[in-house]
Formats: structure tokens, sequence, C-alpha cells
């Protein structure tokens, strides 16, 4: 009940506060006057009178603040009257706000940024029921989830007894034919608990059951709300309609949820199919054909540990039996596999696993750019303070509280820190998705990234913090004035020691900006400087794709059309085509008996190989060391023949010296006709391995989708040829089509893009922070040689040399130089560690990375410092001994 | 004798003391509250009014302007039944806690 008599109180004063006033004006009015009228009844004088009953009254001013002070709802009062006063002096000093809102909107909405995209990426669950309850249940590769063959997944499911239910999910990228038309979609393939496990209704229709999950004659299908959209404009005509994958004809049943786009964030299937209706053979029974992902649900009260505790069990016993099926010579790489049941709220999600990292360090190095604009505006807003001291001290003598005074200066500082935050959440809107396609780069991944409520709370919390952190020690030193003039000198000294501290601060902050910039630059310098062993400049990369797979003959025929077609293009280097292209991966490995090489217990026999065509090395400019290329007359009939690269020969052979030598793999022999310089197939960061090139000839049963085809052109952008690939390709043969077209640079600078961001953005930041703590020096020791005119002047009347002035200034800049390289030299040096994974050819803890950084701030601080103590250096005696 | 000032959050209990027997407006009650105490309190205006604001936003109170004795208007302050319970409460302990110091006083 007194809640709502207070509410209501307070909102009559908030909204009729004219009328309330005068009322409480004219209620002690009366007070005086009957205190008058009692008085003069008395029969003291009418002045008497008036004059004692003011003083009994104790002023009318006074006893109304004091009302309004103690009445409830007071601070909301104070609060609107700081908010208006506020907004009236920023828009005075229209350039200090505007610099203090760009500052602040920079530093928060960096923050909001990578926020957001830590949110899509790391923080968002599944659309589904109770999704702290999924757990994925995989191989691991390198301590990441991996995936898992179909009798692996069956043997799961069967036994693991914490989980109530499992599917397993594969893709299955394909073309099919839907209303006559050929169509490119992107389908999963899931077993039939799928829907069980992820607990969605559909929007129409109905989802795939455990009995759709087998051989029949009208398999079911399950298509995407997005590709309802795309496809059939959410008609309901498109339950029913049939499609055909490779002469199956499926029969859509259902479609899912708006809400729901897959298993796997960034990948939004079209289509969901049941899986023993596509699989083939191979797929369904080998155990070491590893291409599923298995999803999980918990039974009510098991937890993830347990279900990691049974899966390592029961894993330990599945490659017991898999070993004890296998050959002596691949029983230790069966034993070594490892696996693990791992909480998996959000699915599938490789995203998190490949930028998780970068972004962390990227969030860090975003909150030391807010710190350091936090500390930029604090010496904004001490420096104006000293400004107002006079101001200050009129409203303290005339009887301001000074705890009311530090209100309304930290009101100034909310509103800042509210328009700077207002400004950047913006800014992160805008900027989000772009740094995301920045990371993705070219990968297609449909992932919606914008600021979301978890952004809003964080840009809030965010916010206040840079206002307190901000404004607070400024409001503080400003209130502490001594009326006193005498003391004022000693005053400014204490504030100049709180300047200089700031200034420590921003270099500190910088010291760890620059040294995060030298590190990630680096690494991209020299990941650069590595030699790819082939050169990518004028080079397209183009694949091939066809709905359905062509008969093992007419293969090999399409693929020798398709390079004679592509030969006919203008302006033509050379044109070729492999299996797996230099950064581009896709090697395959074979277990080889090399002539002449006998293998020790313990080494592995797999070597890479690669399918290539003819002229493939004068395609890609990776030098022949000796002997020859392929030719068309290594063809299916001719004798096995094999290029292999440097580390293969120096491996197997004496000297190097393999021409000539026998090679034999999975029965056929090869004789060695070439030795190829090495060159990068997996990664730049990667070693090279021993490679085997063989001619794609005499690489049966494959398919022209699987080789890379490669166009040196002889000058220009060879994007130029693009617009005539349709018409080549379908002249092959009338069922191909272009997949991709890239030129090979761009090919390169996606497999480094995480590094190539990182690189830019921490160089960015690292400038950034020069600047800023550049104009804090500038500030600082201006204000420093305005203060000591009068001393340096009589420092030159006594006969002191103007270079020796600038000097004397300039120390002051080195000792702040000083502290702050040190200090923040010492917290890179904890901070580092953590970018370890990321960097090539560099240590976290490099001293050569330090010394750069600390010499760039050195020079960037000495230069801001030079201006304002050249000053120093021109300061007539005369006026400053007159100077007070 | 001297006056002394109004002893922490008594001057509520006081205000809505008074105010039972008929409403008043505030220079009523500091001239009651002077003579009922036998001009022991000096009861400020800057003390009295806050109080008597506080005590209406939390409806112990109801304020209106009426015409006083001399036909002028005056805020005159009435007590509502959520005033009296808070006065009974108040009261009691008082009592309580006056009869607690005096026992201590008189036993020791």
């Amino acid at each position: 009940m007194t809640l709502l008599h207070r509410l209501a109180s307070m909102m009559r004063w908030v909204f009729r506060r004219n009328h309330a006033e005068r009322e409480l004006h004219d209620e002690l009015r009366t007070f005086l006057d009957m205190a008058v009228a009692a008085k003069l009844h008395e029969g003291v004088s009418p002045a008497e009178a008036q004059r004692q009953a003011a003083l009994d009254l104790g002023g009318l001013e006074q006893v109304k603040e004091q009302v309004r002070t103690t009445r409830h709802g007071a601070w909301l009062d104070e609060l609107t009257l700081d908010m208006r006063y506020t907004l009236r002096s920023l828009r005075r000093n229209l350039g200090f706000s505007a610099v203090a809102v760009v500052s602040l909107a920079l530093g928060i909405g960096a923050n909001a940024a990578i926020f957001t995209l830590i949110s899509a990426v790391m923080l968002r669950t599944l659309p589904v029921k109770e999704p702290a309850q999924l757990v994925q249940i995989t191989r691991l590769l390198d301590d990441r989830p991996g995936v898992i063959s179909y009798p692996l997944f069956e043997y799961f499911r069967d036994h693991v007894t914490s989980i109530s239910s499992a599917f397993a999910q594969g893709t299955f990228d394909q073309a099919i034919v839907i209303d006559g038309e050929d169509e490119f979609v992107a389908a999963d393939l899931v077993s039939g608990g799928y829907y069980n496990v992820l607990g969605i209704e559909p929007t129409a229709g109905r989802l795939l059951e455990p009995s759709d999950d087998a051989l029949s004659a009208s398999p079911a299908a399950v298509i995407s709300d997005r590709y309802w959209q795309r496809r059939f404009g959410r008609s309901p005509s498109a339950i029913g309609k049939t499609f055909t994958i490779r002469d199956r004809i499926f029969t859509i049943v259902g479609v899912t949820p708006s809400t729901y786009e897959g298993a796997r964030p960034g990948r939004a299937p079209d289509l969901m199919l049941p899986l023993l209706m596509v699989m083939n053979d191979v797929q369904r029974q080998a155990t070491d054909f590893n291409w599923l992902n298995l999803l999980a649900r918990l039974k009510p009260g098991a937890t993830v540990e347990q279900a990691n505790a049974e899966t390592q069990a029961l894993f330990t016993a599945f490659v017991q039996s898999q070993a004890a099926r296998a050959s002596e010579k691949e029983r230790p790489a069966i034993l070594r596999q490892r696996a693990a049941a791992l909480s998996a709220p959000d699915g599938f999600n490789p995203i998190r696993d490949n930028i998780g990292q970068p972004l962390l360090i990227l969030m860090g190095i975003v909150g030391l750019i807010l710190m350091l604009a936090c500390v930029n505006l604090s010496g904004l807003l001490l420096a104006r303070g000293a400004a107002r001291q006079r101001e200050i001290s009129i409203r303290l003598a005339i009887g301001a509280e000074r705890g009311r005074l530090v209100r309304q200066f930290l009101t100034e500082s909310l509103v800042l820190a509210v328009l700077g935050g207002g400004v950047g959440l913006s800014m992160a809107a805008w900027f989000s998705p772009k740094l995301f396609s920045l990371f993705v780069n070219g990968r297609e991944i449909v992932l919606s990234v914008r600021p979301d409520w978890r952004v809003l709370i964080f840009t809030c919390v965010v916010s206040l913090l840079a206002c307190c952190v901000a404004g607070l020690v400024p409001a503080l030193q400003a209130v502490r004035v001594n009326v006193n003039p005498a003391l004022k000198q000693a005053r400014a000294q204490g504030q100049g020691h709180l300047g200089k501290a700031l200034v420590v601060a921003q270099l500190a902050i910088s010291m760890v900006l620059l040294v995060g910039a030298t590190l990630f630059v680096g690494t991209l310098i020299r990941l650069y400087a590595v030699d790819p062993g082939f050169d990518s400049d004028g080079v397209l990369v183009v694949s091939v794709r066809t709905s359905r797979p062509y008969a093992a003959p007419r293969a090999t025929a399409v693929q020798r059309a398709l390079l004679d077609q592509l030969k006919t293009l203008a302006e033509l280097r050379s044109v070729s085509a492999a299996q797996a292209i230099p950064v581009g991966g896709g090697l395959f490995d074979r277990g080889v008996q090399v002539e002449g090489y006998s293998f020790r217990a313990e080494e592995s026999e797999q070597v890479a190989f690669n399918a290539i065509a003819p002229e493939y090395f004068a395609t890609l400019e990776t030098p022949l060391l000796a002997g020859r290329e392929f030719t068309d007359r290594d063809s299916e009939d001719a004798p096995g023949v094999a290029i292999v690269n440097e580390t293969f020969a120096r491996y197997f052979f004496r000297n190097g010296l393999a021409l000539g030598r026998h090679v034999t793999s999975v029965g056929v022999t090869y004789e060695i006709v070439g030795i190829v310089r090495d060159a990068k197939y997996q990664t730049l960061r990667d070693p090279v391995l021993r490679t085997l090139y063989i001619p794609w000839m005499q690489r049966p049963g494959q398919q022209p989708s699987n080789y890379s085809y490669l166009i040196r052109v002889a000058a220009g952008d060879p994007m130029r040829v693009v617009p005539n690939l349709e018409r080549l390709v379908r002249r092959a043969d009338p069922a191909l089509r272009v997949r991709t077209a890239v030129t090979y640079t761009t090919l390169v600078d996606r497999s480094i893009g995480t590094e190539r961001i990182m690189a830019t953005l921490a160089g960015l930041f690292g400038l950034l922070a020069l600047i800023v703590a550049g104009l804090g020096i500038f500030g600082v020791v201006a204000f420093q040689v305005a203060r000591r005119t009068n001393e340096l002047g009589v420092r030159i009347a006594l006969g002191a040399t103007r270079w020796a002035m600038t000097l004397l200034v300039l120390r002051g800049v080195v000792g702040m130089l000083a502290a702050g390289v040190v200090i923040g030299a010492g917290i890179a040096l904890t901070l580092t560690r953590m970018t370890r994974a990321m960097l090539f050819g560099l240590a976290p803890t490099d001293p050569s990375v330090f010394v750069v950084a600390a010499s760039v701030l050195a020079v960037a601080a000495l230069l801001a410092g030079w201006l304002p103590a050249r000053r120093a250096s021109r300061v007539d005696p005369l006026v400053a001994l007159r100077h007070e | 004798m001297d006056r002394m000032d109004i002893p922490q959050g008594t001057l509520d209990l006081m205000i809505l003391t008074i105010l039972t027997r008929e409403p008043m407006h505030g220079y009523g009650l500091s001239q009651r509250l002077a003579t009922l105490s036998h001009d022991s309190f000096q009861v400020n205006p800057g003390s009295l009014f806050p109080s008597l604001y506080r005590l209406e936003q939390d409806g112990k109170l109801k304020a209106e302007w009426r015409p006083s004795e001399n036909n002028r208007n005056a805020k005159y302050y009435r007590l509502t039944a959520a005033g009296r319970k808070q006065l009974e409460q108040h009261r009691q302990r008082w009592d309580r806690i006056a009869f607690a110091i005096t026992s201590v006083l008189e036993g020791a």
C-alpha cells in the first residue's frame, strides 16, 4: 500500500511539478503569515514581527530545499535536473562532446561487434527442446570432434545407456531433378531418430520417423522452411511433391519450422533424407569409412560425464575388435584412435572450433581499446574539471554538497556513455556481419550474425562500466577544491601527477596492443615468406559437378574432353588438372613398397598420392628438377609412371637419385620418371609430405567432379575467362556444370584468412592505440610546459640554453614512456601466451617483438612530446617572469 | 528551560498523535507541539514540513486546502486509516521502550 502511495506522489511531482512547487510555496507563506499574525497579537511591532517570524521559519528557500531533498523520489528529481544540465553543457562544448562520444562509441562498438560474433558462434543453442541435454558422441581428431562410421553409430546408439535416443547425420550435397529441372541442393542424410532427439514439430505435413529410415519403395523427405520459401513460395502444394535422386523417387512429406536450420550452425540444409535409402553398401558396412556425426539426448538425470565414461569403454572394445580384424601394420593406427562424448547444446559446431580462439583474443584486444578510450576520456574530463575550478569553488561556497556535485559530474559521464553505447551498438550491428564474412571468406556459411539480447545487456553493462571508470576519478578530483587560493598551487601539482599517471596507463595499454599487433603482423609476414612451391599469380581454379555420376569409361572420356575444350580458350598459357592442388588439401594416402628400400617396423608406409593431368607442373610453375612431366601417352594402357617430390626422393633414395626406380602400390608398379620441387599441399604452415604423383588416366574410378582444373592465362586477370567457361564445359558433356571458379591467389588468401584478419585488426588497433597515446602525451606535456613557464623563464634568464629546456621537458616524457613500456611489457608477457597456437615462426615471448613494439611506441611518444617541448625552448624570460 | 531538539524518529509519532483529535495545518501543529511539551520541544519548520510531506507520501496523512480561522486558505492534514494503524504500532513500541529503559534505570 505504502509503495503505491509513494509511486503516486512521485508521479505527481514529476508530471505536475509546477503545481506541487506552488502549493509548497503557498503553504510556507501561510505559515509565515500566521506566525506574524500571532506575534502582532502579542503586541510586537510589525517590522519586528516579520523579522522574528522569518527567523523562526529559518528561511523559505531552505525549508523548501529540505522538503525537496527528503521526500521520496528526490533522486529522480535530481537526476532529471542533472540530465538537463548535462545536455545543455554538452551542447555548448560540442567539440569536447563529439570527441568523447566518438572515442567511446569506437571502443564500445568494437566490443559489441566482437561480442555479437561470440554470441552467434559460441553462445547460441539449437532451437530445439532442451538443448542442454544434447551430447555429441564422436571420434576425436587432434582433440577436435571428428566423424564416425555407420557401424560405430549403431554400436553407440544401442549400447550407451545414458542416452535415450541418438541420430546420425551426414552431408550429401546433390543435384536433384524436381519438376523436370536440375537443381543443386544442400541435403543432410539423417537416421530415423533425428526428429525424436531434437523434439521439434513440423510447420506443415509430418517429419521423418524411425520407420522412414528403411529401404522402401516410396521414401520420404523433409524440406526446410527456407527451401519451402525459395522453391515453393510456402505453398501447401509442396507436400506430396516428388523429386528424383539418381533414379530414386522421393516424396516430400513435411516442412521443418523456420527457427530450425539444421544441427550444424552455419549450414542450412534444404532437404533431409533418410540415411538408409541413400547410403551405399560401403558406407553402411565399412568400420573404417568415417563420415557421420552423432547427436544424442541424455536420459533425465544422466550426465555428460557418465555418457563420456561409457563412450570411452565401449570405443575401446570397438577398436580392439577392429584391430583384431586388421593387418599387423594397420593395428597401431587403429588402436591410437580416441573417442568422447561432448556436451553439444549448439549441435555440431566446427565454426566455434575454428574461430573460437581468434574471437576470444580479439575480445581481449578490443577490451584493451575500450580501456584506452576510457583512460583517454578520463584525462579529458580531468582537464575539463581543472578548467571549471572557479565555477566549482563558487558553487561549493554558496552551499552545494560535494556529493551532489560529484553525482552531477557522474551524470555527465553517464550521458556520454549512453550516447557512446547507442552509437557503438548501431556500429556493431552494421559491422558484425561484415567481420563475420571476412572470417568465413568464401566458404558457404549461413548464420545470422546480428546483435541479440545478450549483446544488448553486454553493451549496457560495458557502457556503465566505461562511465564509472572514466568519470569517477575526475569527478572526485574536481570537487577536491580548497577555496583558499593560496593552496591552489598545491592543487595543480596533485592534478599533474594524476594526469601523468593516466598517460602512463595509456602507454602501458598501447604497449600491450603494439606487442599483439607485432606478433600477428609478424606471423602474416612469415607466412607470406614461405615458399609455397608454385606460382599462384594468373591462375584460375575451376571445379565442375554433375547431377549423376558417369559410368567409368565415360568418366575418363569426359575428363579428356573437358581439358581439350579448356585448351581452346584464347590467351592461354597452359591448362591442367589435379585431384589435389597446393594449399587446397585433398591428397590421399596409400601404402607403398619402394624398390631398394625396406621399411623398419615402426616406420609408416603411407605416402601421399595425387592424380594429375599432363602439363600440371608447368601450369603451376613448380620447377621440374629432373626427368619429365606426364603426357597424353601415359594413359591407362601404358606402363605405370610416377613423379615424386624432393622429400620423397631424398627420403627413399641415396642422393635423391630416384629416376628409373620403381614404386608399387595396391598391386600397380610405377616407374619414377620425374622429380619436382616440394610444394605445400595442405596449409602453408604444415610440413611437406612425401608425395607421389600419378597420371590421372592411371587412376581409375574417378569422376570429373573430383578434379580441380587449373587455367594459367598469358596475361591479365584470370577471371576474364569465366564467362566462357559454362559454354565450354557443356560442350565437353551436356550434363556438366561449372561449380566454382576462383583465382588461385584468392584461394591462397582464403587459406590464411584468419591470420590476415588478425594481422589487419591487430595492426589497426595498434595504430589506433598509438594515436591515442600520442594525443595523451601531447596534452600532458603542453599542460606541463604551460604550468612551468615561470620556472623555465627563470632558468633561461639565468643562462640555460634553449636546447637544454627542451631536453628538460622531454625527460619527463622519457620517464612516462619507460614506466609505460615496462608495465605494458609485463602485462603483455602474461597475456601473449594465449596466442601461441595462432602464431607462426614467432614465439609469444620473442624478445625482438617486444623491442620492435617498444621502439615504435618510443618514436611516437617522443614525436608527440617534441612539439610542445619545443615551445619550452621558445619561452621569453621577460614574458615568463611576469606570468603568474 | 532550554529548548531541546526532538529525538529522531519520534517526530512522526507526535504528529500522528496530535492529529488524532482534529485535522490541523502546519502552523497549528508547531504551536500545539510547543504547548503540549510545555515548551520543551523546539520543532523548526525545516524538520516539521519534511515529516509532514513524507507521511502524506506514504498515505498516513491526507491533505486538503480549507479556509482557516482567519478565513485564509491553509493546507490541513488529516489522519487516515493507515495512519491510525501506524500510530498504534508506533505507540506500542514507544511504550515498550520507555518501560524497558525505566526498568533498567530503577533496577540498576
